[in-house]
């Protein structure tokens, strides 16, 4: 016969860096034992809790929850489990140890939190101070112990645990058999454990560097936790057998009683997953009033007019029907809240992701799109059918996203100041689990095994941000790695070790960006903790969280939001226009003959290398052209080949293929190519009949490949039935189920489109603003000196830094323009399109550079230097600043002074305000020596300012200052001073590439910009480079033939010189493909060096 | 089990009944205890007994032992060894042990 055993104390990967194996590894293992039960008792959380429950529900075996908590200065562990209902306890007591002074349990916090414990069950396990005790031989100690517990928990038990190690210790079976003597002795519950923290025998070595990650020291007798592998998940004839050893030792005949007490107690706490746990419960914020949601909504109707707010009408009633069929109007009240306590701040706000196709989202101002007319559909985002609580995203500006995050920690239930959750309250923010990636892995594991840290570094270095399962393959891969013996026993062993690491959770993290909102019983439903940033954390993530049906609200801080907050408070500052953003119209033409020009640099989305030649192909004329563009330009289209039908039809290469007369109102605004989740679900809704809720159930369902079949075998006979013939059926079927993959929320694009709309038009009419904007925030992926020169090339004026006109940020002036002003970048006449574009005219504006961009200089000494202004001169600015000397040095050399002391004039320097500086210095400390105080001594006369005679700087020595100091050429593009050479030698200015011959080979040269290696159909590496010029950028492709040559240069240079093809591929869609690449000072060198001695040769 | 290069043992089921040592069989009375060892496997990486192959077969030598301490006699007075079983390679070996249980 089969016994069965139960493990009553488990350590998974949750227990961090501890535990070896996953959950659901465990509960599988278990399940094949037989095991009808098993428990979780992770290391002082229950991070790991609900992926364990779930993993029980799957493969039918009973959760036991407990945590094994670290007591008394970590001296000694207990385990204690809930019971029942009291799930909740255990999860309370958690979040009081997390909240105590030392965040451990001590007596203290365990009489202040008896409320919680006197429902739970103490298990004194091997590590406890009662075993410590016992084994110690004082009985009357060990005694005490247990009194003073029975106080405070509802049960105790002894638990025993053999892992047959050698000796009298613990872990020894003499240890054991104590314990169960003693427990024997005194009449009290003894239980069999085995104190898993791995899955089979052969993990030890995973545990043994698990241990030196954990205590950070190398591999070694003294650190490693074991001595043996017998800490696995044994099976019941093994338990048993070890059973029987401790019992005997005890003086017992056989281990029958130890293992039916076990089972006696493991049944007592056995959770449903469902009712204990809470698998599939809802928990919404109390709101006093449901009904506000349908007043709200109503009356925000009122922004509709003529024949859209009939339609708009019937819609929202049909929305409030399925959200109060569903009860989630506290939902929906509860982000309106959220979106409200922002922009009552004045923070912009935009909802992101499916949210947007709900019109009760546009009506309470959530979403700023309009959903009806743009196509979106509520039923991708909610519906009766998927009774789970849907997701919405809000994006805020970044840099004041804490202050929302103030707001609802402030309005929903703390008890102080400080964030500390009290027993109602109802919001928290989201952990993150950060798992071992091959980097991590590798770094661990070389640090175990004491590898020497260059080679470790070398492989860690070159590691992609890949799971680690891959990492043999990703070696093989690199070529920078051949000089390491990856055969080498030691290297192999750490390679093969770090795969073991893979997906082995390393920490919890605070997730960036969600919080959840529930009702007052939120400390029931998961233990919390203070993270790092000193916000309350659950101890769940996102899935977690879901699982147990939390509704989780994402606050994303999109960079772009601030710096359209920006650009809107400069307009305001600089030309007294309050600009409505939130309320353009969405069809401005000279908006759109910007982004068709191809310069988008800047444009939230649209502004990367791959954006700007799909814009240039593309040439989108309306707002609902960008929701496409953003739609297209994904992996998922562009390794399906989405992108060439659609552009062919739109440029008119290919007539549209039109399917059938019913889809054309569906289809036509993507030329007949399916790119919409909201296409699927009408198309599958007009031609089965069935409604569009139903439609998106079966749209989901098309994910799998057995969902596919299922989907078919309904959706064929419901189109026959509704008249369509086979072949038209045969044909839609083929685009739906090759869509299936990788299709995209239209509402979600539509939402991002918004913000890429807003910023094209600010780009376009207020330029100066929005890239002081830009500047300020800096939220896209180019350094900010081609953010700077893309504001020179328009006409817009750069001026340095001012110690008595800069900011702390960027900020607009105005400015005349006269013969100096820089014409601004036109888009040439295309006889092609026979369409020119009109291109915004930026002149008569400046940016003055920011002081926070200066290397090295803190918010404390901006602030210093702001409050003290004006200055009258260096020697005041030293005195009253309390700036530092270096950033006195650095505001010297990028010309911080120039206009003050007027170098202009040319009888001074920067070299004579530098040795002026030293003086300065030199007085301070002499004098400070005298009076022995911590200040500038005022009233001494300072030394005088005078010229030394020394040269002055060359323009290109202070673009070296600009570039070491601030990163950028601000006084001009760093490329000038190759002026002579590029001409020279012939190479093409960007702007002017758009004349060349599609197969032309030209030369082009320019700063690196941006490198990218995106993914391509075949799956082969293509490398895009993008060189910026001083004229716009040049987008060069290196394909694998040429990568062998130029691979490395390309990642080790900033500047170059390009031999490449020209490729054109659309109205102004044009690339370059390398031939070959060189350094550009190497370039530049060999030919000065050649010129110096031209003469003597000629 | 097969009889491998070291000491002979007779462990019909794994647990030791018999042994030859010196040249005399010795019959387990009794068995005092038993106890499992391993680990020090870095300590082992380079010594060549790394499996060659690819990296998801690399074993690593993690020195699990089984060890039983045991009053065994062939006639007369019964003594106390410790037998010893390398469960990598199989091995036996047997240690005569002055201590008493």
């Amino acid at each position: 016969m089969k016994l069965p055993f139960t493990h009553l104390t488990l350590a998974s990967g949750y227990s961090f860096k501890y535990g070896t194996a996953l959950p659901h590894k465990l509960v599988e293992r278990a399940a094949e034992q037989g095991a009808t039960a098993l428990a979780l008792t992770d290391r002082d959380g229950a991070a790991g809790a609900i992926r364990f429950a779930k993993a029980c529900e799957e493969f039918g075996v009973a959760p036991i929850l407990g945590v094994n908590l670290s007591f008394l200065q970590k001296k000694y562990r207990v385990t204690v489990f809930a019971q029942g209902d009291g799930l909740g306890a255990l999860y309370r007591l958690i979040t009081s140890i997390n909240l105590s002074e030392d965040k451990l349990l001590t007596y203290k916090v365990l009489t202040s939190a008896s409320q919680y414990s006197s429902q739970l069950i103490l298990a004194h396990g091997v590590e406890s101070q009662l075993a410590a005790a016992i084994n110690a031989r004082r009985s009357e100690e060990a005694m005490s112990i247990y009194g003073a517990a029975s106080d405070l928990f509802a049960t105790q038990v002894l638990d025993c645990t053999s892992h047959l190690r050698a000796g009298t210790g613990p872990y020894s079976t003499t240890y054991a058999a104590r314990m169960l003597g003693f427990a024997r002795d005194h009449n009290l519950p003894a239980v069999l454990s085995n104190a898993v923290r791995m899955l089979d025998r052969a993990d030890g070595p995973i545990a043994d560097v698990l241990d030196s990650a954990r205590k950070l020291v190398p591999l070694h007798h003294k650190h490693v936790e074991r001595s043996n592998s017998e800490a696995y998940l044994k099976n019941p004839a093994e338990m048993a057998w070890v059973g029987d050893e401790i019992a005997r030792a005890a003086g017992e005949r056989n281990g029958n009683r130890l293992l039916a007490d076990t089972e006696n107690l493991a049944q007592r706490l056995r959770l449903s997953p469902r009712r204990d746990i809470g698998l599939g419960a809802i928990h919404l914020p109390h709101i006093k009033d449901p009904t506000e949601l349908r007043h709200r909504t109503r009356a925000a109707l009122s922004r509709y007019t003529g024949e859209l707010s009939v339609k708009a009408a019937v819609r929202l009633e049909e929305e409030l029907e399925t959200v109060t069929t569903l009860g989630f109007e506290p939902y929906f009240l509860s982000v309106a809240a959220v979106a409200d306590m922002a922009r009552a701040r004045g923070i912009r706000v935009a909802a992101r992701g499916s949210g947007a196709g709900s019109l009760i989202c546009y009506l309470l101002g959530i979403s700023g799109v309009e959903p009806i007319s743009q196509g979106l559909l509520m039923e991708r985002f909610c519906s009766v059918l998927r009774a789970e609580l849907p997701d919405i995203d809000i994006d805020v500006e970044s840099d004041r996203r804490l202050e929302i995050y103030s707001a609802v920690f402030d309005r929903y239930g703390f008890k102080s100041d400080k964030y500390a959750p009290g027993d109602n309250s109802s919001t928290a923010t989201v952990a993150m689990v950060e798992t071992y990636k091959a980097r991590h892995a590798i770094r661990d594991v070389g640090a175990a095994l004491g590898i020497a840290p260059m080679e470790i570094d070398l492989i860690a270095k070159s590691m992609p941000r890949i799971r680690s399962r891959n990492i043999q393959k990703a070696l093989e891969n690199l070529p920078e790695l051949k000089s390491l013996n990856l055969n080498s026993p030691m290297l192999k062993m750490a390679i093969s070790l770090a795969a073991k690491l893979d997906g082995l959770p390393r920490h919890l993290a605070m997730h960036p960006c969600a919080v959840v909102l529930s009702d007052p019983g939120l400390l029931d439903y998961a233990p919390i903790e203070m993270n790092a940033s000193g916000y309350p954390m659950l101890q769940f993530d996102k899935d977690d969280v879901e699982a147990v049906g939390l509704l989780k609200l994402d606050i994303l801080g999109v960079r772009m939001q601030s710096a359209i907050a920006y650009a809107l408070d400069e307009i305001k500052r600089v030309d007294g226009v309050d600009v409505e953003i939130d309320q353009i119209p969405l069809d401005d033409a000279p908006t759109f003959d910007l982004i068709k020009s191809a310069r988008t640099l800047g444009i939230f989305q649209i502004e990367s290398p791959g954006q700007r030649e799909l814009v240039g192909k593309f040439a989108p004329d309306t707002f609902t052209d960008l929701i496409i563009d953003i739609s297209l330009f994904r992996p998922g289209p562009v390794k399906s080949d989405m992108i060439v039908p659609f552009l062919n039809s739109r440029q008119g290469l290919k007539p549209r293929d039109l399917i059938h007369p019913d889809l054309y109102d569906v289809l036509h605004e993507t030329e007949g190519v399916v790119v919409f989740h909201e296409q699927v679900i009408q198309v599958i809704s007009i031609m089965s009949g069935c409604t569009l809720a139903e439609g998106d159930e079966r749209r989901r369902k098309m994910g799998s490949p057995e969902g596919q079949i299922e989907v078919r075998d309904w959706f064929y006979p419901a189109a026959l039935a509704r008249g369509y013939t086979n072949s038209v059926i045969d044909e839609v079927w083929e685009i739906l189920r090759s869509f299936a993959s990788f299709g995209f929320c239209k509402a979600h694009a539509a939402a991002f489109a918004l913000p890429t709309y807003q910023s094209a038009w600010l780009k376009t009419h207020y330029m100066a603003p929005f890239i002081a904007g830009l500047l300020t925030h800096d939220p896209g992926m180019y350094p900010k000196r081609l953010i700077l020169d893309e504001a020179r090339q328009w006409g817009i004026e750069i001026k340095g830094i001012d110690i008595n006109k800069s900011d702390r940020n960027y900020l607009v002036e105005k400015v005349l323009i006269d013969g100096d002003t820089r014409a601004p970048y036109a888009a040439p006449d295309l006889l092609s399109t026979g369409k020119s574009l009109s291109l915004p005219d930026a002149r008569g504006y400046a940016i003055r550079m920011a002081l926070r961009d200066i290397a090295g200089i803190n918010d404390g000494e901006v602030e210093g230097i702001l409050r003290s202004r004006p200055y009258l001169d260096l020697a005041d600015f030293v005195a009253r600043s309390s700036a530092s000397r270096p950033i006195c040095e650095a505001l010297i050399m990028v010309g911080a002074f120039d206009e003050l002391h007027q170098l202009d004039q040319g009888a001074l320097n920067r070299r004579d305000l530098l040795l002026h500086l030293q003086d300065l210095y030199k007085l301070s400390s002499t004098s400070m020596r005298g009076t022995a105080t911590n200040q500038m001594v005022l009233g001494l006369t300072p030394p005088p300012l005078e010229a030394s005679g020394l040269p002055a700087l060359s323009s290109a020595e202070e673009v070296r200052h600009e570039l070491d100091l601030t990163g950028m050429d601000i006084s001009r593009h760093m490329m000038e001073f190759y002026g002579e050479f590029l001409n020279h030698v012939g190479a093409v200015r960007s702007s002017d590439l758009i004349h060349k011959r599609s197969g032309e080979s030209v030369l082009v040269a320019g700063v690196k910009v941006a490198l990218q290696m995106p993914p391509i159909r075949s799956g082969k590496r293509v490398i895009f480079l993008t060189l910026d010029d001083g004229y716009g950028c040049n987008d060069v492709t290196f394909f694998e033939d040429i990568q062998q040559s130029s691979g490395n240069l390309l990642f080790s240079s900033t500047l170059f010189l390009v031999r490449g093809e020209v490729r054109r591929t659309g109205p102004r869609g044009i690339s370059l493909r390398a031939t070959q690449a060189w350094e550009l000072t190497d370039s530049y060198e060999k030919w000065r060096n050649l010129r110096v001695y031209e003469p003597e040769h000629g | 089990m097969a009889q491998v290069a070291g000491a002979r043992v007779i462990a019909p089921e794994g647990e030791p009944l018999e042994f030859i040592y010196k040249g005399r069989r010795f019959h387990v009375h009794a068995v005092v205890s038993r106890w499992r060892e391993s680990g020090g496997w870095w300590n082992r990486i380079d010594d060549g007994r790394l499996k060659k192959g690819p990296l998801e077969d690399v074993i690593f030598d993690d020195g699990g032992k089984a060890i039983w301490r045991v009053e065994a006699a062939p006639e007369g007075a019964l003594a106390t060894f410790e037998i010893e079983l390398d469960e990598i390679t199989g091995k036996w070996q047997i240690r005569p042990t002055s201590r008493p249980s």
